[in-house]
């Protein structure tokens, strides 16, 4: 049933932002960031980091070996959250000029995959 | 060690050695000035090139390039499981032996004729080799001096005067406490900047900015009785130094997606036995151009790569022990190395705008105040080894002189 849909069945309200947000690779996920208005930014914050802990959560009690793909587009969309919650609680109405910035500094290698 | 309640920033009278005087702005942005660095500094200190965890497996090589000495470096973990630095350059005629980055191989061939080195760098075949007229022993890589502590990998591209252990003196123990040596991999972002190295390196050992370039992360940071962050201490062994990281007593606790990473985070880096540690608050900066950080949740290392008198290169890493056991130990880590990568951000562009000032020559000299004595240091110490290796060109010029 999961590879039916684009999310956990639990998780299913946040399907609208698969296509956005739910990166492959650490750099991606910084680069969605970079690239998006402050108006996605807000609507997918006030959506999704609600629902942080319990699909960490979700996510831990399963664990990395048994995650399927509808599993892995929430892993993913959590990790893009990180990003975007940086723009939205710490930086404000700087990100944009912060997001020209930041351009300059690539992300080379992580854990979850560069 | 708990923080102190009541903050007492470290008096001019503990500092006073490092002397008071304007700095000349000239070797912040002088090609002739960078010129003598490359020998005086970068030939003749232990350099930082990379970490163990780089190097799992026996035949695990990296190829680090050192714009400085306009060298290209092959590590490599040998058979008897010690890493070995050569240079990366095949005997017969100088042709760069390595292309990957990174990789794992029992062998490396030159892909011009053929000539191949096994792990220990020593030439095992060469086809038609006895049409040579040299031995084989006589055409080993070029290796080394090659020295592992705390996990990070340095080398030496002289004759080394003393070990790097002795040359790092107690930071060495230091090292050996914090994460970084347990490390087993990490995150990394890299940036080029328009900017000299020690001008470059001079934001990362002052905190006289954090409030103004960093208002959303240091902002909460700072207090009534200690504005501007300034650290509870310093030390100083031969070039290295170090700062001791003040810490708000009262800070707010975080709050939506950021408590969620630091929750998460925390919960790890217990696991990992990493919280707590002595070293916690240690900001060490090793001679010339390395950083590390103790903070178990933010563990990062800073290389300023020179490469020219007005470019550098910065490699900043986030040290972790084990790989990503969980999604919520993912999450933190990715967030956390998102937090310093905003920080180290808002930095480069400030250094960008500093060397275009200097550059101009406008100023003959800047100023450092107190609480920017790590960046004096820093000044001293390469300003007292480019002297000596001027007068050593000028003793040997005598020399020759005298000869002629």
């Amino acid at each position: 049933m999961s590879t039916q849909t684009l999310l956990p069945e639990s998780f299913a309200a946040l399907e609208p932002y698969v296509a956005g947000w739910a990166r492959n690779g650490s750099a991606a996920r910084a680069g969605r960031r970079g690239n998006s208005t402050a108006e996605e930014r807000e609507a997918f914050y006030a959506a999704v980091a609600g629902e942080l802990p319990r699909a960490l959560d979700y996510l831990d009690a399963k664990g990395f070996a048994a995650l399927d793909d509808a599993d892995q587009r929430l892993m993913n969309m959590m990790l893009c959250l990180g990003h975007v919650a940086l723009a939205v609680e710490q930086q404000n109405d700087a990100e944009p000029r912060h997001a020209r910035d930041r351009a300059h500094m690539h992300i080379t290698h992580t854990p979850a995959g560069a | 060690m708990n923080s102190p309640t009541t903050f007492t920033p470290v008096g001019q009278d503990e500092l006073d050695w490092l002397g008071t005087d304007p700095v000349p702005t000239k070797p912040y942005y002088d090609p002739a000035w960078f010129e003598l660095e490359r020998e005086a500094v970068f030939r003749r200190s232990w350099q930082q090139v990379g970490h163990v965890c780089e190097l799992p497996e026996q035949g695990s090589f990296i190829r680090r390039e050192l714009e400085v000495l306009g060298a290209s470096l092959l590590i490599v973990r040998g058979k008897d499981g010690e890493v070995c630095a050569f240079h990366n350059v095949c005997t017969h005629r100088g042709t760069q032996l390595v292309d990957e980055a990174a990789g794992k191989r029992s062998t490396f061939s030159c892909p011009y004729h053929m000539w191949t080195f096994g792990l220990d760098g020593g030439l095992i075949s060469a086809p038609d080799f006895e049409s040579f007229h040299v031995t084989k022993a006589e055409c080993a890589l070029p290796q080394l001096a090659c020295e592992v502590v705390g996990g990070l990998i340095f080398v030496h591209f002289g004759k080394p005067e003393s070990s790097l252990r002795e040359w790092l003196g107690p930071y060495a123990n230091k090292l050996e406490m914090m994460p970084v040596a347990r490390a087993t991999t990490f995150s990394e972002y890299v940036y080029d900047i328009d900017a000299n190295w020690k001008l470059t390196y001079d934001n990362f050992q002052e905190n006289y900015h954090l409030r103004f370039i960093h208002p959303s992360a240091a902002g909460p940071s700072t207090s009534p009785d200690n504005p501007f962050a300034y650290p509870t201490a310093y030390d100083f062994h031969g070039p290295h130094r170090s700062q001791r990281i003040w810490t708000k007593p009262d800070m707010a606790p975080p709050t939506g997606v950021q408590a969620v990473a630091f929750q998460r985070g925390a919960i790890c880096a217990m696991a990992d036995g990493i919280l707590g540690a002595e070293t916690a608050k240690d900001y060490i900066g090793l001679f010339p151009n390395f950083f590390v950080f103790g903070s178990p949740m933010q563990h990062f290392s800073h290389t300023v790569y020179p490469i020219a008198a007005d470019k550098s290169r910065g490699v900043i890493r986030l040290y972790w022990i084990g790989e990503d056991e969980t999604p919520s130990e993912r999450f933190a880590r990715e967030y956390f190395m998102a937090v310093a990568r905003d920080v180290h951000t808002e930095d480069r562009a400030v250094i960008e705008r500093g060397h275009k000032g200097l550059a101009s020559g406008a100023l003959e000299y800047l100023h450092f105040q107190t609480q920017e004595s790590l960046c004096r240091h820093l000044f001293n110490m390469v300003s007292e080894k480019v002297e000596a290796y001027r007068a050593e060109l000028t003793g040997r010029a005598e020399q020759e002189g005298a000869r002629a």
